[in-house]
């Protein structure tokens, strides 16, 4: 399957121009171009990763070093300080049951998103049904209303059925807005897994739910977690949901926790603050490291056969 | 030219050559199984619907319903209502019929900020798109250690939460101790010190600009390079053997081969920086003057919410979408069409 | 909605899991008017304004009057205060006594989001209450929210400055400005008045010393003050300050002053009263001042146009009980702790003005409180319209202000923001 195939495998360099034997400048200039394009390679990994060393640079000096008129490039004084005053949460916004309440709901809403989605994408790519194209375009347009917008209708639903303040509330929620993108694009992964391999191994003697499980699910994979990216990212930064429907302390998220922290001291702390930063975005990367090769691959098939 | 179109029409699969979103299905026609186009053309060959799609789509359908179609619903009541901060508490809401409707179209300030909105998404979408696809050429160019650099890179920028990326790009930006003010002075010669970046709207957007792309490129590079090593490299081979060069090469084989990712990309990416709400509502608390910096999405909070107008709020969102819904017909139109089949 | 709800319960019970914090059944006391012995009362504090110790005393006496009954205090930010107000006190999880912007409270007392608390009114302290404040709380004649605490603005400025210019402190409002724009021209490098272009809390006196208001209320109608020729006269001021004396940034905000005080760019500035011990902080604090300064730093009460000391915006707080508590009883008894003269001391003492104008003594006899008692006594506050939140919620006086300390034409900005205004307060 092409899903599978490996996009970081380098494509094989392209041959030298009409097969003409290559002249010592035409090398040359090659070479200039390589030199060239390398710069530019480490000029964007520069500009990538900048701002991210400003954060952990900023988070490992103490705060009265992080407004001088010349700036420290490295902390001239190590510390960890901030980060202790970060996890103590400065007396006022633990961090701690923060960042458990953020996890919970990121990985329900991931997990929950993903379950629903799948079954969602079977049904209207494997089966013709009434309703199907109504289902796929309201699909779209859902992922099109302004959050904003419905930020007070939503707070009634969820405190007409007693849930507000709750993990299972605020899941529910973020599930809803991150399931249309996650059914939109695995239906594209379903799309691209052709039914003939099922019928073959239905031929082959396997029952048709077994010759789902064992043919077409593991295939689905790359899918599955490049979906699962996108849902992980959504519910671990929301922050204005979270505000108004977790208005308890011990129910804050991290998004709501940071806000908080910023707040805590009537004076900014910029290095507590980029703590602060970094350990919030410390688990997303940490997350797409461990998924990032089969994401890449899962994310262009989803998109060609979408 | 010419070679490069027999090449093409030598190389891909039969009878797929008029375009449209199932080009793109083609891509793996030289690698994956040819078959699926006969599978598809009858709808027996899908299974018979009985009760079990409708069990698939129950769970999906009463999360949707419930916690979108209800409110989607009363948003859409309330845009025909006059709906303010008492009727929040309870006072009953009498209906207005289009009143707030004619009051956001009447409204120099919602075409205003509209204008803004899609000019920002129009320049932040091709930004992101050229920026993503160069960067994606680059990356096929590289060595295995360079191509692993970028990657990581752009894979670090990507992870960072969107709250936190823009409290950090504050910090460089800021106007009295920030870096950035600090690396152009050193490195232009001229006085960059106290340089307000958020001040001057074009300036604001354009700090805004490089924190959304900063932050999106990474997913049109990763998503077109990926689609580029499907490109058959035989394809590209004999383009190359009958003299077609880099920009003929990648205009007659590789974009068409990408198209319907790019299509996909880019109407995501539309649907992304027109509603973007984050980025601007977090710079705007950081300076910079909001009415000349608010966009769509921030204008229907700054509405509904913070204005505790919800009635207009809702009118403006309902609007928004029947403009988005019109600028993404084309793929809607060929989605279904596709759907069809 | 019933069988709905049905559905979606299934679906929540589905996704149930362990964790679940308190959750909606927010308190053990079942309705009935409260008075349940087993009840918990939540207070909303926004911000640290409120001192730990006051905290302390508040919960320590709610619960040792009422006993088995607790009393949580939950900390909120100022950011977004509005719109989880508007959210929580409207649903079943509401907060039982909640504390509010004064200049915000209207928006919530019109709305029927409070209880009605006029037959506490002589108890909370009856018209010892500060008046402006409880104006703020009260929407067609019912008294909902009461006085909480006000700030104060004070001058804090460099005596070594004032001393190398010659100067004495200045007596009245112009005297001001001219110290201002010329210890700005005597220290390049030095704001004369650290005047950033977002702060217009400390814009209002110029206009209102001038004899300018920010909205009038004519048969109904509220019509914008700004460019009536007083507001002029104080805006003209405002720019020249802000253009010939102040180095601060032009779209900056008002926090952090002690930054740029302590890193000696500054000679005066006017800001809360605690902003004092921000510049007083410990060098090596995560959040450093520079107390070494202390004997170096002077305070007066901003000065008015005819001396005396100047009408200043009143920052301050309104306290409330939610419409919704399910313990209405409990809550007005905690938010009578709030307003006993014991916990007003502790604000007072914390450089906080009282809520009552008979505590005014507690803040102290030092030049500090005496300045803070002195700007007191003269605060006013803004126009008293339900939809004046709206106003400052659309960022507007911000935005006017930083165009004024760009430099832009006063007059005509001062239209658009009259029509601006206008158009918010009579929709």
């Amino acid at each position: 399957m092409t899903t599978t195939a490996a996009p970081l495998a380098p494509l094989a360099p392209p041959p030298d121009r009409g097969g003409r034997r290559p002249s010592s400048p035409a090398r040359r200039r090659r070479r200039a171009v390589d030199v060239l394009l390398g710069a530019i390679a480490v000029l964007v990994f520069v500009c990538s990763v900048f701002p991210v060393y400003w954060m952990i640079n900023t988070s490992l000096m103490p705060n009265n070093e992080t407004r001088t008129l010349v700036p420290n490039f490295v902390p001239s004084t190590f510390t960890w300080r901030n980060y202790e005053t970060v996890l103590s949460g400065a007396g006022r916004a633990d961090f701690l049951p923060a960042l458990a309440n953020s996890a919970t709901v990121t990985l329900l809403t991931v997990g929950v998103c993903l379950i629903f989605a799948f079954l969602a994408a079977l049904a209207v790519t494997r089966f013709r049904f009434r309703g199907r194209r109504a289902f796929v375009l309201t699909i779209l347009v859902v992922q099109m209303i302004p959050g904003e917008a419905m930020i007070i209708s939503t707070y009634r639903v969820l405190d007409g059925w007693q849930l507000l303040n709750t993990i299972a509330g605020l899941t529910l929620v973020y599930v809803a807005t991150v399931l249309p993108f996650t059914i939109w694009t695995l239906r594209g992964f379903v799309n691209g897994v052709p039914i003939e391999l099922e019928e073959a191994a239905m031929i082959d003697g396997c029952s048709k739910s077994g010759a789902f499980w064992r043919v077409t699910f593991p295939l689905l994979a790359p899918g599955l977690v490049a979906t699962g990216v996108f849902g992980f990212i959504q519910a671990w930064n929301e922050f204005l949901l979270a505000l108004v429907v977790m208005s308890r302390p011990e129910s804050m998220t991290l998004p709501v926790w940071l806000r908080t922290f910023q707040q805590a001291t009537t004076t900014t702390n910029w290095a507590a603050i980029m703590a602060g930063s970094t350990l919030m975005a410390i688990p997303v990367i940490v997350f797409f490291l461990i998924v990032q090769g089969r994401m890449t691959s899962g994310l262009v098939s989803g998109a060609v056969k979408g | 030219m010419t070679i490069g179109q027999d090449v093409l029409r030598a190389d891909r699969p039969t009878g797929r050559r008029d375009g449209g979103p199932d080009s793109g299905r083609s891509s793996r026609g030289p690698r994956g199984p040819r078959g699926s186009r006969g599978s598809r053309g009858g709808s027996g060959a899908r299974r018979r619907a009985g009760l079990t799609p409708a069990a698939l789509l129950v769970p999906s359908a009463v999360v949707l319903i419930v916690v979108v179609g209800y409110p989607l619903v009363t948003l859409l009541v309330m845009s025909f209502q006059e709906f303010g901060r008492a009727q929040a508490f309870g006072a009953p809401a009498p209906f207005v019929g289009f009143d707030n409707y004619v009051r956001v179209l009447t409204d120099s300030t919602f075409w205003t900020v509209l204008i803004r909105s899609l000019a920002f998404c129009a320049v932040n979408v091709a930004a992101t798109m050229t920026l993503g696809t160069l960067l994606a050429l680059l990356m096929q160019r590289l060595g295995r250690f360079l191509r692993l650099l970028v990657s990581v890179g752009l894979l670090l920028a990507w992870a960072m939460p969107a709250l936190t990326a823009v409290i950090v790009w504050g910090w460089m930006f800021d106007t009295q101790f920030g870096v950035i003010n600090h690396l152009l002075t050193v490195l232009t010669g001229t006085d960059f010190a106290n340089h307000s970046w958020l001040i001057d709207p074009l300036s604001f957007f354009l700090v805004a600009t490089v924190i959304i792309t900063w932050q999106s490129v990474p997913f049109v590079a990763f998503t077109v390079y990926a689609g580029l090593t499907q490109v058959p490299d035989e394809v590209l081979e004999a383009a190359q053997l009958d003299g077609a060069g880099p920009v003929a090469r990648f205009r007659l084989i590789v974009f068409p081969y990408l198209k319907s990712i790019f299509l996909v990309v880019t109407v995501l990416q539309v649907i992304w920086d027109l509603r973007v709400f984050t980025q601007i509502f977090a710079l705007q608390g950081i300076g910079g003057i909001r009415e000349q910096t608010s966009t769509i999405g921030v204008y229907i909070y700054q509405t509904s919410l913070a204005g505790g107008e919800y009635g207009t709020g809702g009118a403006i969102a309902v609007l928004l979408v029947i403009l988005m819904l019109a600028i993404s017909l084309y793929y809607v139109r060929a989605t279904l069409k596709e759907d069809e089949s | 909605m019933k069988k709905l709800a049905f559905a979606a319960m299934g679906v929540a019970a589905a996704l149930t899991l362990a964790g679940c914090s308190g959750g909606a059944a927010s308190s053990g006391g079942t309705g009935g008017g409260g008075g349940g012995d087993d009840a918990e009362i939540r207070v909303w504090l926004n911000g640290t304004d409120t001192p730990d110790e006051a905290r302390d005393y508040l919960k320590t006496t709610f619960e040792d009057e009422h006993p088995g009954s607790t009393l949580t205090i939950e900390e909120q930010s100022w950011t977004g205060i509005v719109d989880k107000l508007t959210t929580s006190l409207s649903g079943s999880d509401s907060p039982d006594v909640v504390e509010v912007g004064n200049t915000q409270s209207s928006a919530f007392t019109s709305a029927g989001a409070f209880l009605d608390l006029s037959d506490e009114y002589e108890e909370l302290g009856g018209d010892d209450l500060l008046p402006g404040f409880v104006e703020a709380g009260t929407y067609d004649g019912t008294f909902y929210a009461a006085p909480y605490y006000s700030g104060a603005r004070l001058v804090f400025y460099k005596k070594d400055l004032y001393a190398a210019a010659g100067l004495s402190v200045p007596t009245t409002l112009d005297e001001y400005v001219a110290n201002g724009v010329a210890l700005a021209a005597a220290n390049p490098g030095v704001s004369g008045i650290y005047f950033p272009g977002q702060d217009w809390y400390n814009a209002l006196p110029f206009i209102w010393e001038n004899g300018g208001e920010i909205a009038t209320e004519e048969d109904g109608k509220w019509v914008g003050g700004f460019s009536s020729p007083e507001s002029q006269a104080g805006l003209e001021q405002v720019q020249t300050v802000m253009t010939t004396a102040s180095l601060a940034p032009k779209d900056g905000n008002e926090t952090d002053p002690q930054v740029p005080y302590c890193a000696g760019t500054v000679a005066q500035l006017s800001a809360p009263s605690w902003v004092r011990w921000s510049i007083l902080a410990p060098a090596d604090a995560d959040a450093p001042g520079c107390p070494d300064q202390e004997a170096n730093l002077g305070v007066f009460a901003l000065p008015g146009k005819d001396g005396g000391a100047a009408q200043v915006f009143a920052g301050g707080s309104n306290v409330a009980v939610a419409a919704k508590s399910a313990n209405p009883d409990l809550a007005v008894d905690a938010l009578r702790i709030m307003l006993s003269d014991e916990y007003q001391t502790i604000l007072g003492k914390a450089g906080l003005v009282p809520a009552k104008v008979s505590l005014a003594s507690t803040i102290g006899t030092d030049e500090a409180a005496t300045a803070i008692t002195e700007a007191a006594k003269n605060a006013k506050l803004t126009p008293a319209s339900p939809r004046w939140a709206d106003v400052e919620a659309a960022g507007i006086l911000q935005d006017f202000f930083v165009k004024v300390a760009q430099g832009g034409d006063v007059a005509a900005l001062a239209e658009e923001l009259d029509a601006r205004i206008e158009e918010i307060l009579n929709s």
